[in-house]
């Protein structure tokens, strides 16, 4: 009986692309909306994930997020070196320091100075020049997306020209050369990242008696990283996180204290709301056409378990094409927006969840039928 | 009334229903559409049951095809009591010992002549394509071989009404059962429907039972039950009979009619 159920639900072509679009359009807004905002949730620990070689990060106990910098000072990073389990510790600075351009206009940029000595915790991937030329003279890296977009230079066709290695900045007026050009994770306020020795960035930036934003720690070889956190800030005082312990704390705190999850979680209601209000009333209104049919293939013989199965199947081949449409669609939304500013992640999980939504979609539209149908007297076929 | 039937054993008895009561609606609002009906069907036999509209008629073939419960009396197709079974063995015994023919044809629009044909065969978990070639065969004994891959919008009424007859066919059910199957239909078509079913659908281990206004097609009926108010108050065996009573009470209602104008 499946095959008769199939070809009940697309011979009404109307109605099918109906409960068909209807689904499409929940899960395009679902899938789309809820990937742009684990995007954008993802660029607030992109400054954090991008630094893959050490284990554990140390900070002021009243540090809340990546971006909220509560300088050290420089002795603490003595201390958390002499730590029990440590294997080695360097310093990272991170703040916003005003670039200025050669058109005199000026652009705040994410300043990040590593270790002198061993460059721990620079870019990802070089695009130009190499990481080791930061030991130059005033050299300084910056991202591809900066370099291209604020802190390109003006030309006289009128286009900005891209930053390119030997180029040259005004960074809180001291002179900064490019050496080379990076790709890093896009950051959450979009702002252009700079690399820098921590020597240097603590020349760039302005005086202040601390200036030791984080100490990054590798633990010896086998070393227990939870025993070594608890370890650090019993010693030192400081409060330590393992990378992804300080990734789940920066995500925690724009979850909980922007208005950016509820203003995705309506969207994605919205979707979810609208998809089921459409997919069900049509379906619904399917089920109302072929009452008729449904009455006599009762009365014919047809058990209603098998009347609900169906239905069921009818829901289930909408759902499964309005779902793997709208994903299609959001994934080409996307696709289309990969060079922009959009943020755009659609992991596995989030492709489960947008699933299960479409099915609840699909089991809330189909329930008025099923109840419908199982309450539909066979004897209906013999009235006129 | 003593049924002439009574003494027949039952294995010559298709259907047989002693005391069927049915009302509907209860309180002040309950209306009794089946008073104590006592019926019996033969084995190989068409009958049509006649009578004006609200006498009961679908009310009893619904409680015969087993799709109604009776409130009161007992009613048995082939031995086998509906009220008596479990909803699952119901349906199922249905499927498999009961053909319809409804008065709107209710094919499925989507399929094709031989899909709808198929659907009884597919209910009794028959495989799609032997089903299917099983259906066009019946589709053949109608007169509709060329026609199986028409849509039910593509045939004419009659082809519609022969396509449901091939459908309440194809699974050899015991029972076929009737309703109104030429009032949608011209009088030519409306005989030659009734042709099919009488060549086709009569057989020594089967039952037709017909619900009909229709006296164009009383000549077809091995027996005639008139029904009125819910009871069953004439058994005729022969057509002519009735059709001649038919006949009356229309000429007479007619000739009331010119009297009325006239004066």
């Amino acid at each position: 009986m499946n095959f008769v159920a199939l070809k009940m639900l697309v011979g009404d072509r109307a109605k099918y692309l109906g409960i068909v679009m209807g689904i499409t359009f929940a899960s395009l807004l679902i899938t789309q909306q809820a990937a742009i905002f684990v995007g954008l949730m993802g660029r607030t620990y992109g400054s954090i994930s991008d630094l893959g070689l050490p284990d554990i990060w140390v900070m002021d106990p009243k540090v809340q997020f990546i971006d909220d910098i509560k300088p050290l000072q420089d002795t603490q990073l003595l201390r958390v070196r002499g730590v029990k389990g440590v294997d080695w510790a360097v310093p990272l600075y991170k703040g916003l320091l005003k670039a200025r351009l050669e058109d005199g206009t000026f652009q705040t940029c994410n300043v990040i100075g590593l270790d002198d000595a061993t460059l721990i915790g620079g870019p990802p991937l070089m695009i130009k020049g190499k990481l080791e030329d930061l030991r130059r003279a005033d050299s300084v890296i910056v991202d591809d997306v900066g370099a291209a977009g604020k802190l390109a230079h003006p030309s006289a066709t009128g286009k900005p020209r891209p930053l390119v290695p030997g180029d040259t900045l005004e960074l809180n007026d001291h002179r900064a050369m490019v050496v080379g050009i990076c790709k890093v994770s896009r950051t959450f306020q979009s702002q252009p990242t700079v690399y820098t020795t921590y020597e240097r960035a603590t020349l760039f930036a302005p005086r202040e008696r601390k200036l030791l934003s984080f100490v990054l720690v590798k633990a010896k070889p086998g070393q227990d990283l939870a025993v070594l956190r608890h370890r650090i800030e019993a010693t030192t005082g400081l409060s330590a996180y393992t990378q992804q312990g300080f990734i789940n704390k920066t995500w925690w705190y724009f979850f909980d204290n922007t208005g950016i999850p509820i203003n995705f979680a309506i969207s994605v209601a919205l979707g979810f709301v609208v998809g089921t209000a459409i997919a069900g009333q049509t379906f619904y209104s399917f089920t109302l056409e072929n009452l008729r049919q449904f009455g006599a293939l009762k009365a014919m013989g047809t058990p209603t378990g098998t009347l609900l199965r169906m239905i069921l199947l009818q829901a289930v081949l909408v759902g499964a094409i309005g779902y793997g449409l709208g994903v299609g669609l959001a994934c080409l939304s996307g696709w289309a927006a990969r060079n922009t500013e959009l943020s755009f992640v659609l992991p596995w999980q989030l492709m489960l969840a947008s699933a299960l939504a479409i099915v609840v979609i699909c089991i809330l539209s189909s329930l008025l039928s099923i109840w419908k149908v199982i309450h539909l007297e066979p004897a209906i076929v013999f009235k006129q | 009334m003593t049924l002439e039937t009574a003494h027949l054993p039952a294995d010559q008895i298709a259907v047989r229903c002693r005391g069927v009561t049915k009302s509907y609606g209860q309180g002040s609002s309950q209306v009794t559409a089946l008073r104590g009906i006592d019926l019996d069907v033969r084995r190989g036999e068409l009958l049509m049951l006649v009578g004006p509209s609200g006498c009961g008629k679908t009310t009893l073939i619904s409680v015969i095809a087993g799709i109604l419960d009776q409130n009161r009396g007992e009613c048995t197709v082939f031995g086998h009591d509906f009220k008596a079974m479990r909803q699952n063995d119901r349906t199922k015994y249905r499927g498999q010992m009961i053909g319809f023919v409804f008065q709107s044809f209710n094919l499925l629009p989507t399929l094709t002549a031989a899909e709808n044909v198929s659907v009884p065969l597919l209910i009794n978990g028959m495989p799609r394509r032997q089903a299917l070639a099983k259906a066009k065969k019946e589709l053949a004994g109608v007169g509709l071989g060329e026609r199986a891959n028409s849509l039910p919008a593509e045939l004419s009424g009659g082809q519609q009404q022969r396509v449901a007859i091939a459908r309440a066919l194809v699974h050899d059910p015991k029972l076929i059962v009737c309703d109104e199957p030429t009032s949608a239909l011209d009088h030519a078509t409306g005989q030659k429907i009734m042709e099919i079913l009488r060549g086709v659908g009569v057989a020594s281990d089967r039952a037709l039972v017909i619900v009909t206004h229709d006296n164009r097609i009383f000549q077809f009926a091995d027996r005639i039950v008139k029904m009125d108010d819910g009871q069953v108050v004439g058994t005729l065996d022969s057509p002519d009979e009735l059709r001649a009573q038919a006949d009356a009470v229309r000429t007479g209602a007619a000739e009331r009619t010119t009297e009325e104008s006239v004066s």
